[in-house]
């Protein structure tokens, strides 16, 4: 799980690519993806590796996205045997555990460096509904929040006697009752008082609301963009019109 | 009865939360321990309770180094009241909410059942017996938790932000509680930034700041003591700050020091 | 100037509830005054509260009868988006009232809601963070902040929106002393910069006596006591509905029998000591 949430988790960062409109940042991620599905050859596959690898060191986020390929690794190994195993093809089975690896950084670059204001800025984008985009506003806010209670509850219950490690496995569930009614209840407290702040600020006055942030194309957002497509239409143009090389 | 020998303790996010921490507590003693957000009172209370244990240093309680002891082994003798009710009222109703503790502790039956009448008698919540814990207000569900670590008589008892969300009324219950325990000859902790609620009780007060006790002493010296309270962002109880007030006066009414305390009882009831 | 906020007769019961929890209440409350609003748990304060901003009738159902005006314009006959206009509410929890991940994102919260376009947001938003100087935090997450901080952001929420009155529920309940009274500090400032009305809910009346200009006492639903904070406290019967009486006002009472001592107003202890210099007691 570690290898997961660390390759997935929001952190701040000044560089040029945080810095970028985040509809830069999910078309860059989804074309990346694509391509990696489209590539039909080891060389494609590591010059879309090699460009998000770029991409990162310039992002400032190389050692984390290293660390999640060399986790990831561990799972495109095991495809890379069992393809090997079944096909006999060294080419085809390479380029299974490559797109995996690929795949996964594509997303996990998408994730790292696109803050949840950000990415509720893109839901808004795409024109979701406000109470959808709120719900999930709402939802990452509160995942500390709702971290610390859980803390609280779990001390409170341990200082009045509570073994939660112990027994077995239906004794260990039952422990958790304790645990998760009090975290039931102060979520629904909490989702009530929100509700009341909401209503106070305005919530729903307008089917339209504005926003605070403003999104510009800049060169670098263009750059990045052409860099993407272009690599993009390669893949294409290959998987459409180049017969692959086959060795025997 | 609790020992704290140079402890330290590092947050996970790098926060020093206790540095260097040393302090001695006797049985039936009742210590307020104050000092701003963030000062490392809380931390200091899960020190007791083994919630958290010490990185360097140790902590003893009732002889038992709490490294060597579970938390649900130490809460036999230490009981926390904290801040928010909410947080572990969980049972279908009052009486149960009261037996969960005690049945961990493997009390029996008759035990069990006494030591709730007790305490539902102690804290005026009979009435509630049979009811849902959550129905009931503010302060009654502060009452009820009380309750519940009353019950399996521990020989600590720690508050954690008592008064936090208490009118004057539910305030003025709480302190005869504490008063109460100290008869019984508990050792209390009081973790508070309320001043005034900590005043007439008159405990041995601890200041905290940054992670470290920059005070300890008796309530009339500390709360005497301006540079201290200020360098620790505590405020001075009014009665204190209005007693130094005249004292500093040459003209004002002679108050004899030793007039001081019962001056300032005075203050208190009319 | 006028009164920016009229209760007449206002009595509510909410639908699940036996009895009133407000019942025949009177008050009016001259524009740009500091009103402290106190009694015990359960005595009907946040119901009144919610009729200010009109989480009550707008939200929740019940029995109401009486009138609240904001501003001569009856709440029960508005909308919530121009209630929000005109009343702020800070509640209580500072956490459940930042919804956003960074802390100018939330301040811009309620504007956003209102469809303001986006320079005149970013002017007013600016002036929020400026006002409770705050203007290094904009970029901060909720997580990142202190008790005090948050209390600070969604302060400055509720004032980007301009609001003539703004009502706040127990602010200082779960900060330390030094940052309350800096929180009792800051709202004197708003008032004097702002002309803003301010109504407070509190249990620590000793941080608000001095710079209250009116104090109203509540018990089961109705008012009980009302007027400058001296009258109120010095009361004969005050105590006994639950309010503490500061310990410094305890001992101007006591010694208000000497002539001339704290006659007109309540006095802070280094004011005190000096009215009873040179005098035998």
């Amino acid at each position: 799980m570690m290898w997961l949430s660390g390759g997935f988790i929001f952190r701040r960062g000044e560089s040029f690519y945080h810095r970028l409109d985040p509809r830069t940042k999910l078309l860059n991620s989804l074309l990346m993806f694509v391509t990696s599905l489209l590539a039909r050859s080891v060389f494609e596959m590591v010059l879309v590796i090699a460009f998000m690898v770029g991409l990162s060191a310039g992002a400032t986020v190389l050692m984390r996205v290293a660390r999640t390929m060399t986790f990831t690794a561990l799972f495109s190994g095991f495809i890379f045997v069992v393809n090997i195993a079944f096909t006999r093809n060294l080419d085809t089975s390479l380029l299974y555990a490559i797109r995996f690896i690929a795949i996964v950084v594509s997303t996990s670059l998408f994730f790292i460096t696109t803050s949840p204001d950000e990415l509720e800025q893109v839901m808004r984008m795409f024109r979701l509904p406000r109470d959808v985009v709120f719900a999930f506003v709402t939802a990452v806010r509160f995942i500390p929040v709702m971290m610390l209670d859980t803390i609280q509850i779990m001390d409170a219950q341990k200082s009045r006697g509570l073994e939660l490690e112990k027994g077995n496995l239906i004794r260990r569930a039952r422990n958790m009752i304790p645990i998760l009614i009090p975290l039931v209840v102060n979520s629904v407290v909490r989702s009530g008082e929100l509700a009341e702040a909401m209503e106070s600020r305005a919530y729903g006055a307008v089917p339209r609301p504005t926003t605070l942030m403003a999104y510009k194309a800049r060169m670098t957002d263009i750059g990045v963009a052409l860099a993407a497509v272009a690599l993009f239409a390669v893949a294409a143009y290959s998987f459409y019109f180049v017969i692959p090389v086959r060795f025997p | 009865m609790i020992e704290f020998r140079d402890v330290t303790f590092v947050h996970q996010n790098g926060v020093k939360a206790l540095d260097g921490v040393s302090l001695k507590v006797g049985t039936g003693e009742v210590v307020a321990v104050v000092g701003e957000n963030g000062a490392g009172k809380t931390t200091l209370v899960k020190h007791v309770t083994g919630l958290l244990k010490p990185e360097s240093g140790s902590v003893i309680v009732d002889g038992v180094d709490t490294r060597d002891a579970s938390t649900a082994q130490l809460s036999r003798k230490v009981g926390v009241a904290f801040q928010n009710p909410d947080h572990q009222l969980f049972s279908e109703t009052v009486e149960e909410e009261m037996s969960f503790a005690l049945k961990n502790f493997g009390f029996s039956e008759d035990v069990v059942h006494n030591r709730v009448t007790w305490g539902l008698e102690l804290f005026g919540l009979e009435e509630y017996r049979k009811s849902s814990p959550l129905v009931l207000s503010g302060g009654e569900k502060k009452r009820l938790t009380l309750a519940c670590i009353l019950a399996w008589d521990p020989q600590v008892v720690i508050f954690d932000e008592p008064t936090v969300g208490q009118d004057a009324i539910q305030k003025e219950k709480l302190a005869g509680t504490i008063q109460m325990l100290t008869s019984t000859g508990k050792t209390i902790l009081v973790v508070s930034h309320d001043i005034e609620f900590l005043w007439p009780i008159q405990p041995r007060v601890v200041v905290m700041k940054g992670g470290r006790v920059v005070g300890d002493g008796p309530s009339t010296d500390i709360m005497q003591d301006r540079e201290l309270l200020g360098s620790a962002r505590v405020a001075q109880p009014q009665l204190v700050e209005l007693y130094q007030e005249f004292r500093r006066r040459p003209r004002a009414p002679f108050i004899h020091p030793l007039d001081a305390k019962r001056w300032v009882e005075e203050g208190l009831r009319a | 100037m006028g009164d920016i906020l009229e209760v007449e007769g206002l009595s509510f019961k909410y639908s699940d509830a036996p009895r009133n929890a407000v019942s025949g209440f009177n008050l009016a409350i001259p524009e740009g005054e500091i009103v402290v609003l106190a009694g015990p748990s359960g005595c009907g304060k946040s119901t009144l509260l919610r009729t200010v901003n009109g989480l009550i009738p707008h939200m929740y159902g019940g029995e109401y009868s009486g009138d609240v005006r904001v501003g001569g314009s009856s709440v029960k006959g508005s909308n919530m988006r121009d209630l929000a206009q005109s009343v702020g509410f800070l509640f209580q929890n500072p956490e459940n009232q930042i919804f956003m991940f960074t802390v100018e994102r939330d301040v811009a919260f309620g504007l956003e809601n209102l469809g303001v376009p986006r320079n005149e947001m970013r002017a007013r938003v600016d002036e929020a963070l400026g006002l409770l100087r705050i203007g290094d935090l904009a970029q901060r997450a909720p997580h990142e902040l202190s008790d005090g901080q948050k209390q600070r952001v969604a302060l400055a929420g509720v004032l980007a929106m301009r609001p003539k009155l703004v009502i706040l529920d127990e602010p200082t309940s779960l900060l330390d002393p030094r940052t309350a009274s800096e929180l009792v500090a800051l709202v004197v400032r708003l008032r004097k910069e702002l002309g803003t009305t301010f109504v407070v809910v509190e249990h620590r009346l000793d941080l608000l006596m001095g710079v209250a200009d009116r104090l109203v006492v509540m018990e089961g639903g109705k008012k009980v006591a009302e007027g400058t904070p001296k009258d109120v406290l010095f009361g004969e019967e005050v105590g006994t509905h639950g309010v503490a009486v500061p310990a410094v006002t305890r001992v101007q009472k006591m010694l208000a029998g000497e002539e001339g001592v704290g006659v007109e107003r309540l006095l802070t202890p280094s004011e005190l000591a000096a009215a009873v210099e040179g005098r035998e007691i």
